[in-house]
């Protein structure tokens, strides 16, 4: 169990943020407010009626007030997932 | 890696940046701050749905609007080299304060006994100010030197 996030540094972290999206990356870096750098991410995007679209994205900061959950993902059971057959609601935004 | 370094190094190069009220804008870095104000040349702007366009020269941004920036992937290799070439400099200036050989480490001491010499407060701000990376702090020493020659040319 990480207390810190540095112990998620160069591992593979799933990031909800506050408008409900999901962004999938290596983490490079982070700081006191929670920016978060994110290499070679890519957004999952859900429906209820296709698959689990994958969007890459590349290279992302962002911003620490937009995050809402950081977790880290386990690569080998991710690379088991068959996301053109898992359906799922999109996540709505924080509210406030 | 910070978050704030990168961006930095992101200067100059071509960028997304979304704000929180869903609105992009495309341009490349001039500067930033570390509130992550930045300032952003040959900007479109794209309204939250996508379908309206606006061209403008500069805008600049408030920080805290921000959502994310997308930034070009090589960038995250270049601030590996800043980070190396600050380490570097750092060691070297180790050594310096070491002392001992070398006529460059011996110059360099000079320069330092010659800066404590002179106005204590004002060279302790000036240390202070400069701390921030090893380059800036050779640069202001040196040209505490160049005063100082001035001083006595005088």
């Amino acid at each position: 169990m990480a207390s810190t996030l540095e112990q998620y540094i160069n591992h593979t972290v799933s990031i909800i943020t506050a408008d409900g999206r999901n962004f999938i990356g290596t983490l490079k870096g982070f700081d006191q407010t929670i920016n978060i750098i994110l290499d070679e991410s890519h957004e999952r995007v859900f429906s209820t009626t296709s698959g689990i679209e994958q969007i890459v994205l590349g290279l992302h900061i962002i911003r620490g007030d937009n995050i809402a959950v950081i977790g880290q993902i386990d690569e080998t059971i991710d690379s088991r997932l068959d996301f053109a057959n898992i359906r799922g609601e999109p996540l709505g935004p924080v509210v406030h | 890696m910070l978050p704030l370094s990168l961006l930095k190094a992101a200067q100059s190069h071509p960028m997304l940046v979304e704000l929180k009220n869903g609105e992009t804008y495309n341009g490349h870095l001039v500067s930033c701050d570390s509130w992550m104000n930045i300032n952003l040349r040959d900007v479109i702007c794209t309204s939250k749905d996508g379908d309206r366009f606006w061209r403008m020269p500069e805008c600049y941004i408030r920080g805290s609007t921000i959502k994310y920036l997308r930034i070009p992937d090589e960038v995250i290799d270049m601030v590996k080299e800043d980070a190396l070439a600050k380490v570097r400099n750092r060691t070297e200036m180790n050594k310096g304060r070491a002392g001992g050989g070398g006529q460059g480490n011996v110059q360099n001491q000079n320069q330092r006994n010659r800066g404590g010499n002179r106005n204590n407060s004002n060279n302790r701000n000036m240390q202070g100010s400069a701390s921030a990376s090893g380059g800036v702090r050779q640069f202001s020493q040196n040209n505490r030197s160049a005063m100082q020659q001035n001083k006595l040319g005088k």
